[in-house]
């Protein structure tokens, strides 16, 4: 798993900390479409626990708030809302293939597809809006709401009794999906 | 050899293009090879030269089947840009981009300065690579703070990414810009080539530059640009002083088709991607019409044959991106603090350098030296690629604390 990238203190935004699992994100497909066995295995579980956490995070916080901000956003973030839920299917069948599944390569160069293009969008269309109009101490404050996410999310397991393999068909239970979402809105008020 | 005035290649009636043939599928940005973004961006630029240097010859030419010729050929140079520009991916960010222009002008200098084979033409591309090479190292520090990401996902490990001749020591006055043109009778062909192609890769870099620039909200990103475009300005007065400015108009069109001739056969050649092969290879055969034309309006109104231009022997040999890590940190280790005078080089901070730096930076640190110093506060260091080793120049080694050193 490449080494997690640098991590820039307490100053950091909510919007750098989404830019930062964006850049993660990539980096773990790329581990994913270019690698095979254990590895493989190891990467697209790191890559489904990574975006749970992510686009909880955003389903929960950015997404809600970027609804509040002057001009009609609605659109704008249905759409995104949209992408997220495309892409969850997508996942949902890959996870329950597992990596060794016929298949699994085209899936998973589609899902990268559709998350990759769903996160430029959020870049280009969305960030910008929450930067240009909500209060720096509050961006800074809802970065914490989003590390109290990926706390409560699960870490893979021990290589041992269960392989890497079998790990990634287990995927992210919707149990932890509700406990990463208590995170957030605990941590968010 | 090749020797594109031997082949007559498509017909100008058969070189219009459908929107169907426009709408080309981008490239992969997670899974290009990063040479094959530089081909592209090369080719960008050589077209965008090719429609600027055809409206110029128009609004200087009287002759009006002469301009009714042009602008045809004008309006499928542009559908030649418009492919080859619309091949960048629209996931790809302006940074990202931007750190792909660098790349060439870094590899595409590289090998210019290489293969030239007059020594002042060589040293003014030996000058200017340098130069560039610490504009990647600026924009790829840029590119983390804004993005988060590492330019290592653009550039990969071909092109190593540290201090090049520092930016803020780049603002020259204007007139140590302009150098002394080759002569066009007695220069080596190739050095026409050359020339012209270096030009037509900095001329892109400071539009594009200046035009994306704004489109940041960061204010440090907004002043890197306004700085380094600033630059690419002067880099383009650089290299554009170099041709000769006695090259008349019919000769002019005709070194640009050749060389687009010579450009495209060498990626044509080089190509990894066996879909973008097919594109250079399509253009290549419009290139060799252009050049049929452009040798017929030669022979028609200046009584000159092709070859007196261009020589006889054919293109030289291919133009290869491919790493020049080895050549560059030699270049660093001996050419860092030179400058220029007049039309030439020298070591010192002369009186107009200096007056400049003053009227420029005016007591404070320019955006270049900014953003590096806003990257060590936020990450506790500074972005580099060192894959060869510690920086060859003592003073530039990163200081401790370097993630990657
Ligand atoms: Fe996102
Ligand atoms: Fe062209
Ligand atoms: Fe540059
Ligand atoms: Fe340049
Ligand atoms: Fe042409």
């Amino acid at each position: 798993m490449p080494e997690a990238p640098a991590t820039p203190g307490p100053n950091e935004d909510v919007v750098s900390l989404l830019l930062t699992q964006h850049a993660r994100i990539e980096e773990l497909f790329l581990l994913v479409t270019g690698s095979t066995g254990e590895t493989r295995a190891e990467a697209f579980n790191d890559l489904v626990r990574l975006l749970a956490v992510h686009e909880t995070a955003e389903e929960e916080v950015v997404h809600p708030l970027s609804r509040t901000l002057p001009g009609d956003n609605d659109a704008l973030i249905d759409e995104r809302l949209a992408e997220e839920r495309q892409a969850k299917e997508t996942l949902k069948v890959l996870i329950e293939g597992g990596v060794d599944a016929d298949g699994f390569d085209e899936g998973v160069l589609l899902l990268r597809t559709s998350v990759l293009a769903h996160a430029r969008h959020e870049e280009r269309y969305e960030f910008p809006r929450l930067r240009q109009h909500v209060p720096a101490d509050r961006l800074r404050q809802l970065a914490t709401a989003v590390r109290a996410a990926e706390a409560a999310a699960p870490t893979r397991p021990h290589p041992g009794a269960e392989s890497a393999t079998a790990n990634a068909v287990v995927g992210i239970p919707l149990t932890v999906i509700d406990r990463i979402r208590d995170a957030i809105r605990s941590a968010a008020d | 050899m090749f020797n594109p005035l031997e082949h007559k290649g498509l017909a100008p009636d058969q070189q219009l293009r459908s929107w169907r043939e426009l709408n080309v599928d981008p490239i992969d940005p997670e899974a290009v090879d990063p040479y094959t973004r530089c081909r592209i961006i090369t080719m960008n630029g050589i077209e965008v030269e090719a429609i600027l240097f055809s409206h110029q010859f128009a609004r200087n030419c009287p002759d009006d089947e002469v301009r009714r010729q042009l602008a045809y050929t004008r309006y499928v140079e542009n559908q030649q840009q418009r492919v080859v520009n619309w091949l960048l991916p629209g996931l790809a960010s302006v940074l990202e981009t931007t750190l792909g222009y660098e790349q060439v002008a870094v590899d595409l200098t590289a090998w210019v300065a290489r293969h030239e084979p007059d020594p002042y033409l060589r040293q003014a591309y030996e000058f200017g690579v340098l130069e560039d090479f610490d504009h990647l190292y600026r924009y790829a520090n840029l590119y983390e703070m804004v993005e988060r990401r590492k330019a290592e996902k653009v550039v990969d490990a071909l092109t190593e990414v540290m201090p090049g001749r520092p930016t803020v020591h780049e603002h020259r006055h204007p007139f140590d810009e302009v150098r002394a043109p080759y002569d066009k009778d007695s220069v080596n062909p190739q050095s026409k080539l050359n020339a012209l192609t270096i030009l037509s890769a900095e001329q892109q870099v400071a539009i594009y530059y200046m035009n994306v620039g704004p489109q940041y909200m960061e204010p440090i990103a907004r002043q890197l640009y306004q700085e380094i475009s600033l630059i690419e300005q002067e880099h383009v007065t650089h290299y554009e002083s170099l041709l000769d400015a006695g090259e008349n108009w019919w000769e002019r069109l005709l070194t640009h088709e050749y060389n687009e001739c010579w450009l495209y056969h060498s990626f044509m050649e080089q190509e990894s991607d066996p879909r973008i092969k097919a594109v250079w290879e399509l253009h290549l055969q419009m290139e060799l019409g252009h050049l049929q034309q452009a040798a017929d309006l030669l022979r028609r109104h200046d009584g000159r044959e092709p070859e007196e231009i261009v020589g006889s022997a054919g293109v030289p040999e291919p133009l290869l991106f491919e790493p020049n890590k080895q050549f560059l940190r030699h270049l660093l280790a001996t050419q860092i603090d030179l400058n220029k005078l007049g039309e030439g080089y020298v070591r010192e901070a002369h009186e107009r350098f200096e007056w400049m730096q003053e009227q420029l930076h005016a007591g404070e640190k320019p955006p270049s030296e900014q953003v590096i110093d806003m990257h060590r506060e936020q990450f506790g260091d500074e972005y580099r690629i060192e894959t060869e080793g510690p920086h060859p120049v003592q003073s530039l080694r990163a200081a401790e604390g370097d993630r990657r050193a």
